[in-house]
């Protein structure tokens, strides 16, 4: 157990010094954008505010109540794209 | 460093995928929170519901999709008057003659203004000796000639022809005119050198447009035939000036009368132009009659000095000073203090009799 969460931060560690979660964040979020993706969450957003009033909204609420969504609403494409650019950085790593 | 290799390449290919999915999870989480904290700071700030609006107004600006309207669901008017304004002389002029109006005005058309110019610039012509030596034949003409009246424009100072009798025609006609200090102004850009075109370019030329000198800038008017800022007299003048007696108006302009100009130049002119009721000579017929006596034989030298009351008598039939705009030297000096303007004046038209023929073709 040990191993492996030491395992997890030596990864992280990579991912920041490299640069790649950056570079990942950025792809992801180009991407949200193009397919919509942000504008049904902030659609949802003012769903949400509404139901609160305008003057109660918190950050809390606003993340509780985005986050799931934001979650399930990633397109396919996206998350495969995602997830085979961080297995490609986990190999180069892993071999080295 | 050694540690890291061993711990990484320990991993097997389920766990490997484990951590690819957790680090996925925390990027997507990662832009959700980025869009919260948008969110709440656009609410917070005030900005989040700017772009609403209410349903009623929405309705309001429903873009229009059915045959036969525009997007606002206006009808659209295929026929409607658009006009546009013509950037060089900014004249309105109606949409479906910009373009034609366009070419002649920047200078696509051999005749246009600024290709004419161009040529002058460029050019010394042969024509310029030709009409110095007519200068010098008529230099002891009489002043009544027609010709000698467009030498005298030529070489304004030259003359001084000065009478007394004169002086107190254009006296009188100056105190009348001095109290409407509004000339219209005669365009310098637009006209044409005609001494340094030659015969077969004057010809065409004068076959199109207007072509009457200007006392002022000594260039030809570029307008229609039927420019209603000169006369037909005038016009008849110039092409018999240039071309020689035979020449005469293109048939275009034959069958003009003084309420056939174009629509909206004529309107224009009519609500500038003051008939005087009570006189019993009709402009037109007084204009013909003098101008054939003008042009007849390039210039007549007979004493048909026109006396005093004749001048204002044609005077007021000629309007406003602005109807003959296309005299636009003697509008100018007689917008100066008269005792100025009588010298400026005279050497311009070589005398007070000219002024009365001129505006007899006014």
């Amino acid at each position: 157990m040990n191993k492996d969460a030491q395992m997890r931060a030596t990864i992280n560690q990579k991912l920041i010094e490299t640069g790649e979660r950056e570079r990942l964040k950025e792809l992801l979020r180009a991407k949200l954008i193009e397919c919509g993706w942000k504008d049904q969450l902030k659609a949802h957003c003012k769903d949400v505010i509404k139901e609160k009033g305008l003057e109660h909204v918190t950050v809390d609420d606003l993340v509780a109540e985005i986050t799931p969504k934001g979650r399930a609403l990633v397109p396919d494409s996206v998350k495969k794209e995602l997830l085979q650019r961080i297995r490609t950085f986990l190999a180069q790593h892993a071999s080295l | 460093m050694k540690m890291e290799d061993m711990s990484l390449s320990g991993l097997d290919n389920s766990k490997l995928e484990a951590i690819a999915h957790e680090i996925y999870t925390e990027l997507v989480e990662d832009a959700c929170l980025g869009l919260c904290f948008e969110v709440h700071r656009a609410v917070k700030c005030g900005y989040f519901f700017l772009d609403d609006t209410d349903p009623d107004s929405m309705k309001d600006f429903e873009i229009v999709d059915q045959p036969g309207v525009d997007i606002f669901g206006q009808v659209y008017n295929q026929w409607k008057n658009k006009e546009c304004v013509c950037p060089n002389c900014s004249r309105s002029i109606a949409a479906s003659r910009f373009a034609p109006h366009l070419e002649k005005c920047l200078g696509m058309g051999r005749n246009s203004s600024r290709i004419a110019n161009r040529r002058i610039a460029s050019s010394n012509n042969l024509n310029k000796s030709e009409s110095d030596q007519e200068d010098n034949d008529d230099i002891n003409d009489n002043d009544w000639s027609y010709g000698s009246e467009k030498k005298a424009k030529k070489r304004k100072s030259d003359k001084n022809p000065n009478s007394p009798r004169r002086s107190k025609s254009l006296k009188h006609k100056n105190g009348e005119i001095g109290g409407n200090p509004d000339p219209f102004k005669y365009s310098n850009s637009a006209g044409i050198n005609y001494e340094t075109l030659g015969p077969e370019e004057l010809r065409t030329l004068l076959t199109t447009q207007c072509g009457v000198i200007s006392e002022h800038t000594k260039k030809m008017c570029t307008r229609s035939l039927r420019c209603p800022q000169h006369t037909d007299e005038q016009r008849r003048a110039v092409r018999v000036y240039l071309l020689g007696p035979s020449a005469s108006l293109p048939e275009a302009e034959a069958g003009v009368e003084n309420d056939s100009f174009e629509v909206a130049e004529s309107q224009a002119l009519m609500s500038r132009l003051q008939w005087d009721g009570s006189s019993d000579i009709s402009p037109s017929d007084s204009a013909s009659s003098k101008a054939s006596e003008c042009s007849g034989a390039g210039g007549h030298t007979g004493g048909t000095d026109p006396s005093e009351g004749q001048i204002l008598r044609h005077r007021s039939l000629c309007g406003s000073k602005t109807g003959c705009s296309g005299m636009s030297s003697v509008q100018e000096g007689l917008n100066r203090p008269w005792l100025q303007s009588l010298e400026h004046l005279v050497p311009h038209l070589g005398g007070a009799g000219k002024f009365g023929v001129h505006f007899l073709g006014c």
